[in-house]
């Protein structure tokens, strides 16, 4: 129980300093059924590609903030916009989110069809790399 | 291993249960509102300005101001539920509105097939009028926004969207009625029915050009416009200004909106067209360009309305401050002018039309000529959602 705290403690440090890094890698399961281009996934977490199922982060943070301004070109209230946009129009609902890119790494895990972004340090083997941001 | 093996049958249940909208028994629970107040100088004492003629020379929140609050619930993985209230002030006085309540089910991954009350897909931000924090004014501009007053309808609508390598396109199919609802004119209200109303519509949005949207509605209208008034030495008597039996009224609008983090850009075209009213088609437009420093937007844009001869025109200067990502407060100086002799968005009342009516039947001996108008209006808000 100890050992596994110190682990997590030391993850949490490690997930800590990749933020501020914010190298941010798109991931997908491994027995993903395809591989999404950076338009294709675009589509997704703008809920206009339904195929596959976006997983994002409750909160902003700055590996949240340098998906959407690679990805999408979007800001914090450029995407609030877009989405009440949609909200609003019964046109779309933001993605399902989850609290944490550990959350984000074991959906995709558990998930074929699920598609997560994260700072690289917290990939690890459950999920495939899909293509990194800088 | 065996953590393995359980992960991987999970995988494999769940590839089997796409969630398309929200899952069984998940809620979604959203609000937006606008306090605002506006102000109408330069025009003469109590003239009266706008879509619902509640700008005037008084500071008056009513024109601006207004709450919702949409709840989607999902009955299963594919089927929801939506409802929409909003709280909006007609006439000084509040009114709640079910603005929305229907039925969406997302027969694929693309197709969605809605029944119920729904807003009327008219213009380029028909299905956000009241969601300020959806567009860059704290008025929209009125020149083209007081067109079409209805703004939903009960019927069946789907919406089909394909995505592409470099944006998606969304076609939309509505089709149903609005009858009992309330027209706006000549200063009064009037109840006006819209039968067998048909939209159609298709929008093009890309990741780097903007998005370009074409709508078009039409409905048999009906309705019965008039008023009483001073036919000389006070004798009263009834006019009929716009009697409609059914007749059919058509709408088109092109609109195309940019927006790439710094420069902004919002523009729509429309033109209304009713059947045997005696009138030429009402063809209004406006051009809208801003650009973003760090929180603040300053925005610029021409409105003009052209309708049988009579001209509108205003220029719109703004600026919006981002305050946080939900909040933005907006303030804006509209100047508005027209042209021969034509009323635009100003209120003129049945004796006023009377008396130019009669001015131009007499040959300018007899009632009171059709006058330009100009004004200044000035707004202040905060638009927010949640």
């Amino acid at each position: 129980m100890k050992t596994s705290l110190r682990i997590l403690g030391c993850a949490a440090l490690l997930g800590m300093t990749a933020l501020a890094q914010a190298e941010v890698a798109v991931i997908v399961n491994p027995g993903a059924a395809k591989a999404p281009s950076q338009s294709e996934v675009a589509n997704i977490f703008l809920g206009k590609d339904k195929s596959m199922k976006g997983v994002d982060i409750k909160d902003w943070t700055p590996a949240k903030e340098s998906f959407y301004a690679a990805v999408t070109s979007k800001n914090e209230s450029q995407l609030k916009s877009y989405w009440s946009g949609l909200v609003f129009t019964g046109k779309g609902q933001p993605m399902a989110s989850v609290a944490d890119e550990a959350a984000v790494v074991a959906k995709v895990a558990a998930e074929a069809d699920a598609i997560g972004y994260v700072t690289s340090a917290a990939v690890n083997d459950s999920v495939k790399v899909l293509f990194t941001l800088p | 291993m065996t953590a393995v093996r359980v992960i991987g049958l999970a995988a494999l249940c769940l590839a089997t249960t796409q969630a398309y909208a929200l899952e069984q028994g998940e809620h979604r629970f959203n609000g937006f509102g606008t306090l605002g107040v506006t102000h109408l100088g330069g025009e003469d004492d109590g003239r009266s300005y706008g879509v619902q003629g509640q700008t005037n020379d008084s500071w008056r929140g009513d024109q601006l101001s207004k709450f919702g609050a949409q709840l989607s619930y999902g009955i299963t993985d594919t089927v929801g539920v939506t409802v929409q209230a909003t709280a909006k002030a007609q006439q000084d006085e509040w009114k709640p509105n079910l603005e929305w309540a229907y039925l969406s089910w997302q027969t694929n991954d693309q197709l969605m097939l809605r029944a119920g009350r729904l807003r009327s897909p008219v213009y380029m931000y028909s299905e956000s009028l009241d969601v300020g924090y959806s567009y860059p004014w704290l008025r929209l501009p009125d020149e083209v926004y007081s067109q079409v007053q209805v703004t939903n309808y009960e019927g069946v609508d789907a919406v089909y969207t394909v995505p592409l390598s470099y944006g998606s396109v969304t076609f939309q199919v509505a089709g149903g009625e609005a009858k009992n609802r309330d027209y706006y004119a000549y200063d009064e209200q009037f109840d006006i029915d819209y039968g067998n109303l048909f939209g159609a519509s298709v929008s093009l949005a890309t990741n780097d050009f903007g998005t370009l949207r074409i709508g078009y509605v039409e409905a048999d209208i009906k309705t019965d416009i008039s008023g009483t008034v001073d036919v000389g030495g006070g004798m009263m008597m009834p006019l009929s200004l716009l009697s409609l039996d059914k007749e059919k009224g058509k709408f088109t609008s092109i609109g195309y909106q940019y927006d790439n983090g710094t420069w902004i850009s919002s523009n729509e075209w429309t033109s209304r067209m009713i059947e045997n009213d005696d009138m030429e088609s009402i063809d209004s437009f406006y051009l809208m360009g801003g650009r973003r420093f760090g929180n603040f937007l300053p925005h610029l844009t021409y409105a003009q309305l052209d309708d049988n001869g009579g001209r509108q025109t205003s220029w719109t200067m703004g600026l919006n401050y981002q305050a946080t990502p939900t909040v933005v407060v907006k303030g804006e100086y509209k100047r508005v002018d027209t042209q021969n002799g034509y009323d635009g968005v100003f209120s003129r009342n049945a004796q006023e039309v009377f008396d130019n009516a009669v001015y131009d039947l007499s040959a300018g001996t007899r009632g009171a000529p059709a006058r330009n108008y100009d004004g200044d209006i000035v707004s202040v808000g905060v638009d927010f959602v949640f």
